[in-house]
């Protein structure tokens, strides 16, 4: 039998390695995999977190998302409070007692650990910058700090947001978010977020930790949709919930009202001003103030809005949302910066699902074509095997790089791939035309001289591709990516192997 | 072995190669002309998408009822294209796009009131860059393109150390880019962020068969150069070929595909064809000029 050459057993223990990257077990487990879990929630506090995988629940079997949500709606059905719930999962048993709801978030568990990008997985991307003006590094820094507390507390998980600089030395803070667009999405990332409570041209209170103390959330004792009514077009709802003051904004407020008159109405007696509450300089609410309050450093304030659809059902839905942003801005403050959304990208899951079933399709006639046209040209069933086994060997191997530097394979990438398979080819082609030259010159010479051009080859490509990680924010950076390691394998790895196969075939 | 000496017989290459060299030399005339009356119109090289341009794009998912669409879209927005995107396996309509320079607000109130539902992220994608940016995406990628082609003149003469013999590889990798970018300009076939991409890409793809020919005509020991080069061209013509096929599908087959997906393929099919032409006629006519002048035989 032949003997087997270090060089390829680097290949086949590389090739081993990238299944373990890849990891496809994923495909024969059972389960959910958690994706988020509400902090201080019921589930946190009993030790359920992200990443964990639910087998049971109870005594029912979880083997995909339906049965989740199918349990999960049957177990809370009508909003009944669970002595005791038990769940079983990768990291052992967890028993949950007085349990009104699950907040946690979960999904299937992933195939293999390749992630897709957004265009193929669908999701929304934003890229942003301040409006009119360039940043500092160190300033988008505390921009994406900002930004990212406010997803956090808006509720918002499994979202990236990093800093991205270009070739003209512009700063962007880059903004993705997997699977669905959450639909305030512009309205997040877009807004600086500037809330203002006035009464008249003085300011009492601010957004921001500074004045506000404590945002009542998720608790219906203190925040929630008030009532709803037919409008003109339509249902509007209005929603109140309660904050707390720190003593200076307290005593802003006291000073401020201390000056106002009383105006006696029909429905009771307020102070003659307002407190009117400007969101980004808009006004979003005029709330009367009671006459209790003049002059009073009250720190409990009661904060109100609306919502409104076509339906009952939309307007509280609305209603609900403009509640929770509000509440997110009051807690948050504002941005430093006026902010421009410079791309916005909204991908559809199920779009990308049909393109990527298509470059899958692609990629096997890609495959067969390669295969025939080898075969037609040497005769050679083990040349041809050899080359397709190569090619196979460096797009596993680039797709094994992928997933452990946990890139997101988008379009781009993937056609960088697909190109990098093309070198491949062609550098394959170059050592065989080489081997089987009728030349005088020793095989190990013919194969020195086939590298010369392959090497010169790698070096055109890797110069060619190396500014696209900086053009254009690095929107085509996995193109440039993948064909660099895809180039880089080919050289290091898989074509040194081929060309000791092709030897112990010619020989 | 001795050879024996007796006067050499012109062979057809002999004869030719000079007059084959004007070929490609006419041609890329005629881009590079076709190019400049091009940018005196347009003050600009290519035509481009909204990726660059500015704008949005909203790509429908499933089989829309498009003629009526489209219609009355031309009505309301002046700038406006459309693009079928059908499956692979079956040939049904998978996607339906939908490109304008407006804002995607606008955009999206004008499809929603004529197909009378709203466009969620189900049923629909929504791209939008803004203006400014895609102007800077344009700018910076024209940069790369110049930097990935300087870099790889840098690594041509570092590999090959003589002049005339780096420049040939240099020229067939310049015209490699102009014929295929005055083809599309000529097709108006409009040019996104990717499309450049594949133009930088095109610049690495496209030299592996100058290097084998420029290595072979100049390195190689055995046989006549003419020989050496025909040698070079029966491996270079096959993995250029083998490279279309691998591309071409992409392109042709399928359109189902992202369109950065089949702007990178379309662009390496034109680049490779225009290499067949580049390396074959240009660049092998420099080499056998430079070979014949220095007696490299």
């Amino acid at each position: 039998m032949a003997k087997i050459t270090f060089r390829i057993w680097l290949l086949i223990i590389v090739l081993i390695l990238a299944i373990l990257s890849i990891a496809p077990w994923g495909y024969f487990e059972k389960g959910v995999l958690i994706k988020s879990v509400e902090k201080n929630s019921t589930a946190f506090n009993y030790g359920l977190r992200q990443g964990m995988i639910i087998k049971q629940i109870d005594d029912n079997i979880i083997k995909n998302a339906a049965d989740y949500s199918a349990i999960i709606s049957r177990l809370f059905a009508e909003n009944k409070t669970l002595n005791k719930i038990i769940i079983q999962t990768s990291q052992g048993e967890f028993i949950l007692f007085e349990v009104k709801s699950l907040e946690i978030t979960v999904a299937g568990i992933p195939g293999t650990k390749l992630k897709t990008g957004l265009d193929l997985s669908g999701g929304a991307r934003a890229l942003v910058r301040p409006a009119n003006f360039s940043i500092s590094s160190s300033e988008i820094n505390d921009l994406i700090a900002i930004t990212t507390e406010r997803f956090n507390v808006y509720g918002l998980r499994d979202i990236t947001i990093r800093s991205v600089r270009d070739l003209q030395n512009n700063n962007f803070m880059l903004i993705e978010i997997a699977g669905a667009t959450p639909r305030d999405l512009q309205d997040l990332v877009g807004s600086q977020g500037k809330f203002e409570a006035k009464i008249g041209n003085d300011t009492v209170f601010e957004g921001g930790e500074q004045d506000i103390t404590r945002v009542c959330r998720n608790d219906a004792q203190c925040a929630r949709i008030e009532s709803c009514s037919q409008v003109q077009g339509g249902a509007s709802c209005r929603f109140s919930f309660l904050i707390y003051l720190s003593e200076t904004a307290a005593q802003r407020q006291a000073s401020i009202t201390s000056k106002l008159g009383i105006n006696t109405t029909d429905s009771g007696q307020y102070l003659n001003k307002k407190l009117d509450l400007y969101l980004d300089d808009n006004l979003v609410d005029s709330l009367f103030i009671s006459r209790d309050l003049k002059g009073k450093a009250e720190t409990q304030i009661q904060i109100q809005g609306s919502g409104s659809g076509n339906t009952q059902d939309e307007a509280a839905k609305d209603a609900q949302q403009n509640m929770n942003k509000l509440q997110t801005i009051l807690l948050t403050g504002s941005l430093p910066y006026k902010l421009e959304i410079v791309k916005l990208d909204t991908i559809s899951p199920l779009l990308g699902k049909a393109f990527t079933k298509n470059i899958i399709y692609l990629a096997l006639i890609v495959f067969a074509i390669i295969s025939i046209i080898l075969f037609i040209k040497y005769r050679k069933i083990k040349i041809t095997l050899a080359v397709i086994l190569t090619m196979f060997s460096e797009a596993f191997i680039t797709l094994g790089i992928a997933a452990l530097i946990r890139w997101n394979l988008d379009a781009p990438s993937i056609a960088g791939i697909i190109a990098g398979m093309g070198t491949g080819v062609n550098d394959q082609i170059v050592i065989i035309d080489e081997a089987v030259s009728e030349s005088n010159a020793s095989l190990g010479e013919k194969i020195k001289r086939a590298f010369f051009i392959i090497i010169g080859a790698f070096f055109t490509i890797i110069a060619a591709m190396l500014p696209l990680f900086w053009a254009g924010a690095g929107m085509l950076r996995g193109f440039a990516l993948t064909t660099i390691i895809g180039v880089s394998v080919g050289i290091l790895i898989t074509r040194p192997a081929f060309a000791d196969i092709i030897k112990k075939i010619q020989e | 072995m001795e050879q024996i000496k007796q006067p050499e017989k012109k062979s057809w290459y002999d004869r030719w190669y000079k007059i084959l060299l004007a070929i490609p030399v006419v041609i890329m005339l005629i881009s590079l002309i076709y190019l400049g009356v091009f940018y005196s119109k347009n003050h600009t090289f290519m035509f481009r998408d909204v990726s660059l341009s500015g704008g949005t794009t909203i790509t429908l998912k499933g089989n829309i009822d498009s003629a009526n669409l489209e219609s009355q879209l031309k009505n309301k927005f002046s700038d406006i294209e459309f693009k079928k995107l059908t499956d692979l396996t079956t040939g049904n309509p998978v996607a339906f796009v939908i490109e304008s320079s407006t804002t995607p607000d606008e955009l999206k109130a004008g499809v929603e009131e004529i197909l009378g539902y709203k466009l969620t992220d189900e049923n629909s994608s929504i791209e939008f860059t803004g203006p400014s940016l895609s102007q800077s995406f344009y700018k910076q990628l024209l940069i790369a393109l110049v930097i990935s082609f300087v870099l790889m003149s840098l690594v041509i003469f570092i590999l090959f150390k003589s002049f005339i013999p780096s420049i040939a590889v240099i020229f067939a990798a310049f015209s490699d880019i102009i014929m295929p970018l005055a083809l599309l300009d000529f097709l108006e076939i409009k040019i996104s962020a990717a499309g450049i991409a594949a133009f930088l890409m095109l610049i690495g793809y496209s030299v592996d068969t100058d290097i084998l020919l420029t290595s072979r005509a100049l390195k190689k020991v055995e046989g006549k150069l003419n020989e050496r080069i025909y040698g070079a061209f029966k491996t270079g013509i096959f993995m250029t070929i083998t490279a279309l096929l691998a591309v071409l599908p992409a392109f042709f087959i399928v359109t189902g595909l992202p369109d950065s997906f089949r702007q990178i393929f379309l662009i390496l099919s034109l680049g490779l064809g225009a290499d067949i032409i580049n390396t074959w006629l240009t660049n092998a006519s420099i080499i056998k000029l430079y070979c014949t002048k220095k007696g490299i035989k």
